[in-house]
């Protein structure tokens, strides 16, 4: 079995200064992975299929730099050769290869890899004297001869090129064999990708733009990456993540360092880098390397609101000195696509000498602007466009680009959403053909029904037990429901929490699967959503409606039904229906035993529906009591309530119940978030203990306690102490921090310290040590996700990893087929990153659509624009107000820029006058020359709102201060009552009908409707939702006042 | 930051080899007259000679001499030129002295010492080029010298080395692999017993993965072993053609 008569060579290859002799082994048997292959070559995973025209071999140079047309799906039959391979991973470093190597191993795009330098007939050594680009090339030929022979003639392939000789050398060899270049193979063989031929038409221009450049340097040049290695190694330089601040994208960036042990006390964690100079070339989230200055050069950053006004003052605005240093090189470029907007011609463009240069403007102020050559650069004006960063050569002063994609014209609504989509690194097209052929069909005329073979091999609990959901109103992804029931005579009770058997449906490696992994959650914008399934499960199949038979996933307590202690514990399959599809309000009327009426029952006779009632009610009423005593023992345990008072605060406002009280929410959401809590929990145990290595869990480690320093000086301010000492010394402590004149203050106060917790975040259970399992808020010493399958791809996981384990109980056997736990890491991170990207955009879509909201009204005659704020913290020149009826954050600012204050007469109007501003520990204070006008924190003041809008970036609110007294007009309760919720509405509304103005006027392409009218479904408030949106309300957000504020970041 | 892909996604090594795949060897026996046996062995681009002088009565000092078997004195040394850079010092550094004792220990395992008591038996190794599995080349070597010099052994003694890679083991590792970060593992195994006549590792490795390196460092080794047999086998027919007629 060892020895093979392959063939030695050798392939000498130069390396710095020594040669090295490498083996280099051939052989006959080297699979071609095409279904036509008739020499029966070991073809497993992806195969090319057989139906194709041709088969399209790219030369090294098109992959190396044409690699973005290749992956457009369209794309069929494309062979890579391991010589392209090589080369990209030589010249594009890490980056560029674990692309094409992900594009490789996605099933749904139709390329394989040929190993053709391990060819015994496809391999051709390199000849002395040959140039790299000539062997690469001939190489590439050879390998495109092979496989015409090896298909036998069958197939036609296709050499695509950009190099014109190699046309002409090869082209004649042999027949069968074509070499053309890239071009004439768009006009060929895809006249119709219109996309591809403008996106090749962008990246020459850029490759052709390259070779003019001039050399002289407007930056400082890198090191070479060994130098940099060891400097890191000896000290001398430090490693980090670039990270631009928001508000003074010129001049000030950090660098966070990573495992770097602090030696040396006076550097913290970030490092300053201030201005271009010695940023040097990179961008925000590069992995740089960086030199410390001298101490004598070391900067503060600017705390002020506004920037200084004279390059004189700056010296006062800042704070104590940073360790500050200059880029000397980039390890890893973190580029990604971004969105820019093409400027006016007429605008402040001045290098019109070559008009086909253009300077974009990326929509995040953190990212340089971007040079793009281009032949539609009249076309694209005023169009938000995606583009991708080439280079940055140290003769230039912005980076190179292309433009990849046309958005649409800035400031639509349309192009806006899928600008924060894109900006979020969200991809969500619409679900492919492949993937829907992959689901069952349920149509009325063949509807769907439960398989007899399912039914066997599941616990049967339809006739059983009385299951029931209760969820939003109007919700259509039912994942869980409940159930529960006295056993025993009334000894025990049996509580039970059913969910959604999405796993059943959804196959491991299958490609809903796989795009469910890639979008890792649904996306919820605050107008439409973007699922993570296909509607046909998430919607029908998977949601567990009443009425009908459901496979479900569920977890079953024995309790003790006066301790209730857990007797024991069933984890399993089971088949149910549910029979009430209640919402909140509905069974909060239940419990109350007010007269409702539940849609249900509504065709039953009086007695018994009666009967039936009591029977609903009764289940209720019980697991209200087991719900509370399980708050109980967690609330014993240390548990933190903060996740719970945010959501009723953030509940008063969506559902207006009692937007001044926060602590009266319905009791019934609790009640049902206390049961998922609590199946989570025993589902982590039980994976945890079975799978000790590669469980996939949930933790939120415990704040840094540095986080709470605003919240304790804000607490000091109103005279309240703040324990921060565990979780549940704050918990008691927050619960003690009210002020009975203004409920207002204990509300800020815990959204401030939610903006201090630490991020919960999956992990898999090899790659942490137990203590670290802990989830802070909850209080429970392991947690996962397990209850929304529907809408989160973890608990697809978590769902698999519970059935092998109950699979590896039955048989006693070790689950096989698991991911590993280095595979399971990686996916933890990947949907964190999603989930955080998910967030973002939500929030970013809210911003949108308050600003909308105020777009169309007059801010001066408006009394909508008017409201009332309260001050939650201290600027050198303004203060941060929070707007509760809209919920929104802002600065306001106590001083303009011609230098005047605001003062304010008896009556509590404004005026503004030149004077100065002073700052203080808790108040901030305006002088003028008749008087003098004082700040508080916590004090409510009257804002004008309006909105601020900008070309280029997003929209954002503008806060401007009317009277130093609270906004107390007859109206007030009036949209006060109204709220967000109604905001958000409207504006939907008139969004929707400003498009279907627009659509009338056949202004939108016909495909752009469809996705609206299939995704703009409105938004359910459910409780997933309620708790993203609790760091949403976050106060404190830098993101929110972009630009003009500093923060403590 | 590994540069270098060890194991691509289709199986196939920096060399084009694939994971359980040896190097090529090759090897002559008898190739120097005037020692009592000798032989010369290549495993892909690493060449060793390997000279065996013995048994024979003891040299330099007596006090040595044991009594039940013969000593086995080993020298392992790389020639100047055998490596990229050339090298200052060809033996007696702390590595080769090392690996000087490595080689003794796993001939005073393989050999029937007990056969020749009071005397000695040198075997002399050389690097002659270097590219990777050092060790392993050298036991080669010298199993074949040993059969050469006509000195008894339990077995054929076979080396290999094996290296972890992405949760797979690499047989026979390059001077390119071993320099790429890999755990590796060399073992020497007497193949027809299959008793392990050393094991050497200085890597971190998790314990679970022992198990499945040995198992595959062993299947190497049989590998090996039938080369060898191979070898000798043939040297032998060309021996006794000569000798017969």
């Amino acid at each position: 079995m060892i020895k093979t008569e392959r063939i030695l060579h050798l392939k000498s290859c130069r390396g710095r200064k020594v040669r090295v002799v490498r083996e280099h082994y051939l052989r006959e048997r080297v699979p071609c992975y095409s279904g036509m292959c008739q020499a029966g070559c070991a073809n497993d995973g992806k195969v090319l299929p057989g139906d194709l025209t041709h088969y399209v071999v790219p030369d090294v140079g098109v992959v190396v730099d044409y690699l973005e047309i290749l992956e457009f799906r369209e794309m069929q039959g494309i062979i890579f050769t391991q010589t392209a391979c090589q080369a990209v991973q030589h010249s594009k470093g890490r980056r560029q290869s674990n692309r094409l190597r992900n594009l490789l191993k996605e099933p749904r795009h139709d390329c394989v890899l040929f190993a053709n330098e391990f060819q015994q007939y496809s391999f051709c050594p390199r000849e002395k004297g040959e140039s790299q680009e000539k062997w690469q090339t001939r190489c590439v030929y050879s390998a495109a001869v092979w496989y015409y022979n090896h298909l036998a003639g069958m197939m036609d392939i296709v050499m695509i090129t950009d190099d014109q000789e190699a046309v002409d050398q090869y082209s004649s060899l042999s027949s069968g064999v074509y070499v053309i270049t890239v071009r004439d193979y768009l006009q060929n063989f895809w006249p119709d990708l219109q996309a591809a031929h403008e996106l090749y038409a962008s990246v020459s221009q850029v490759l052709q733009e390259k070779e003019s450049e001039g050399k002289e340097g407007e930056y400082g040049e890198h090191l070479p990456p060994e130098v940099l290695e060891a400097g890191i190694k000896s000290g001398r330089y430090i490693q980090g993540t670039l990270n631009v601040s928001k508000h003074r994208a010129q001049t000030e960036a950090f660098v966070m360092m990573e495992g770097f042990s602090n030696k040396s006390s006076d550097i913290g964690c970030r490092v300053l880098v201030h201005g271009d100079k010695s940023r040097n070339r990179a961008v925000h989230g590069d992995v740089v390397v960086m030199e410390l200055l001298p101490k004598s050069e070391w900067r503060g950053k600017v705390t002020a609101l506004s920037e200084g006004q004279g390059a004189e003052k700056s010296g006062e605005d800042e704070s104590k000195p940073l360790p500050t240093g200059r880029v000397v090189g980039i390890l890893q470029r973190n580029w990604r696509d971004y969105v820019v907007t093409f400027p006016p011609r007429e605008g402040p463009q001045s290098q019109s000498r070559n008009s086909q240069r253009i300077l974009a403007v990326p929509w995040d102020y953190r990212i340089p602007k971007i040079r793009i050559s281009t032949q539609q650069a009249d076309a694209l004006q005023d169009h938000r466009v995606v583009v991708r960063i080439d280079s940055w050569e140290s003769s230039s002063l912005y980076p190179n680009g292309h433009s990849v994609r046309v958005l649409g014209r800035a400031g639509e609504l349309e192009t806006e959403v899928q600008t924060i989509l894109i900006e979020n690194s969200i991809h969500v097209p619409p679900f492919s053909d492949a993937q829907l052929r992959e689901m069952p069909v349920n149509s009325p005329e063949k509807p769907w029904k439960v398989d007899p073979a399912q039914v066997a091999a599941r616990r049967d609990l339809r006739e059983s037990h009385l299951i029931f959901s209760i969820d939003p109103k109007g919700c259509e992804d039912v994942d869980d429901t409940l159930s529960v029931r006295s056993l025993a005579g009334g000894k025990t009770l049996e509580l039970g929490v059913h969910i959604a058997d999405v796993t059943h449906f959804v196959k491991e490696g299958s490609i809903t699967d796989l795009e469910a992994r890639t979008r890792a959650t649904t996306y919820y914008l605050a107008d439409r959503r973007y699922d993570m399934l296909p509607a046909v499960l998430s919607g029908d199949l998977c949601s567990l409606l009443g009425g009908v038979d459901r496979y479900a996933m569920s977890v079953m307590w024995e309790l003790d039904a006066h301790t209730l202690a857990v007797n024991q514990v069933w984890y399993g399959r089971t088949i149910i229906r549910s029979s009430y599809q209640l919402h909140y309000e509905l069974a909060q009327a239940l419990l109350n035993g007010e007269q409702a009426e539940v849609p249900e029952l509504a065709r039953l006779g009086s007695e018994r529906k009666d009967d039936r009632l009591a029977e609903l009610t009764q289940a209720l009423e019980t697991l209200t009591h087991i719900a509370r005593q399980l708050r109980a023992q967690r609330d014993q345990g240390g548990a933190l309530e903060l996740e719970g008072v945010e959501v009723r605060a953030q509940l008063d406002e969506e559902k207006n119940i009692t937007a001044l009280v926060p602590r009266q929410p319905l009791e019934v959401h609790e009640t049902v978030a206390e049961c998922m809590i609590y199946a989570n929990h025993w589902v982590a145990r039980k994976i945890q203990e079975t799978f000790p290595h590669q469980a996939l869990l949930r933790h939120h480690p415990p704040p840094r306690q540095e986080f709470f320093s605003q919240l304790l000086e804000s607490a000091r301010a109103r005279g309240f102490t703040i324990d921060t000492i565990t979780n549940k010394a704050l918990a008691n402590s927050l619960d003690r921090a009210v002020d009975p004149e203004d409920p207002l203050v204990n509300r800020l106060l815990r959204m401030m310290t939610t903006q201090a917790m630490s991020e919960a975040l999956y992990f898999s259970t090899g790659s942490q040590s137990l203590d670290q399992f802990y989830h802070y808020g909850l209080a429970l010493d392991r947690y996962t996700h397990f209850t929304s399958p529907i809408r989160r791809y973890a608990d697809i996981v978590v769902h698999r990893l519970l059935t092998a384990a109950i699979a590896a109980e039955g048989e006693g056997a070790p689950g096989k087929g698991l991911a590993s736990n280095k595979e399971l890491e990686e996916m933890s991170r990947h949907i964190n990153s999603k989930n955080r990207a998910a967030k973002r955009a939500q929030k970013l879509s809210t911003e949108l659509f308050q600003c909308l909201f105020f777009k169309d009204r007059d801010p001066q005659t408006d009394l909508r624009c008017l409201a009332d704020a309260v001050i939650y913290s201290i600027r050198d020149d303004g203060v941060l107000v929070f707007v509760s009826e809209y919920g929104v954050k802002g600065p306001v600012y106590l001083k303009n820029r011609e230098g005047q204050v605001v003062t304010f007469g008896q009556d509590g109007s404004c005026e503004w006058q030149s004077g100065s501003v002073r700052r203080y520990p808790d108040h901030i204070s305006t002088t003028s020359a008749c008087n003098t006008s004082t700040f508080r924190l916590f004090n409510h003041i009257t804002v004008r709102i309006s909105v601020y809008s900008s070309h280029c970036h997003a929209d954002r609110l503008n806060l401007e201060v009317i009277s130093n007294k609270p906004y107390r007009s007859t109206e007030a309760q009036q949209p006060r009552s109204e709220g967000r919720c109604q905001l958000v509405q409207e504006v939907v509304r008139l969004a929707e009908e400003a498009s279907q103005q627009a659509q009338e006027k056949a202004a939108r392409g016909p495909k752009l409707s469809r996705e609206e009218r299939k995704f703009c479904q409105s938004k359910t408030p459910n409780l997933y939702s309620l708790l993203e949106e609790v760091r949403e309300l976050a106060l404190m957000d830098p993101e929110m006042i972009p630009q003009v504020c500093a923060t403590e970041e | 930051m590994a540069g270098l892909e060890l194991l691509s996604d289709q199986g196939y090594r920096l060399d084009g080899r694939k994971a359980t795949e040896l190097r090529k060897v090759q090897a002559r026996m008898g190739v120097f007259a005037q020692a009592d046996g000798s032989a010369y062995l290549e495993q892909g681009n690493t060449k060793a000679l390997a000279v065996v002088y013995g048994p024979h009565e003891m040299r330099g000092s007596r006090s040595r001499t044991l009594h039940d078997r013969a000593v086995i004195n080993c020298q392992y040394s790389m020639a100047t030129f055998s490596t990229a850079e050339r090298k200052r010092r060809p033996h007696g550094d702390r590595k080769s002295t090392e690996m000087s004792l490595h080689l003794k220990q796993t001939f005073e395992a393989a050999v029937m010492t007990q056969l020749y008591p009071r005397s000695q038996i040198d075997i002399y190794v050389k690097i002659l080029q270097s590219d990777g599995g050092n060790y392993s080349v050298c036991v080669n070597a010298a199993t074949l010298a040993v059969i050469d010099a006509g000195i008894p052994m339990r077995d054929y003694v076979c080396a290999c080395t094996v290296g972890f890679v992405d949760e797979t083991p690499l047989a026979d590792l390059c001077y390119a692999e071993e320099s790429g970060g890999v755990s590796s593992l060399a073992l020497a195994l007497l193949p027809r017993g299959g008793q392990i006549a050393l094991l050497q590792m200085d890597a971190r490795l998790h314990q679970d993965h022992l198990e499945t390196l040995i198992e595959a460092a062993m299947t190497a080794c049989k590998g090996v072993s039938k080369v060898l047999d191979q070898v000798v086998r043939q040297h032998l027919e060309e021996v006794s053609m000569l000798t017969g007629e």
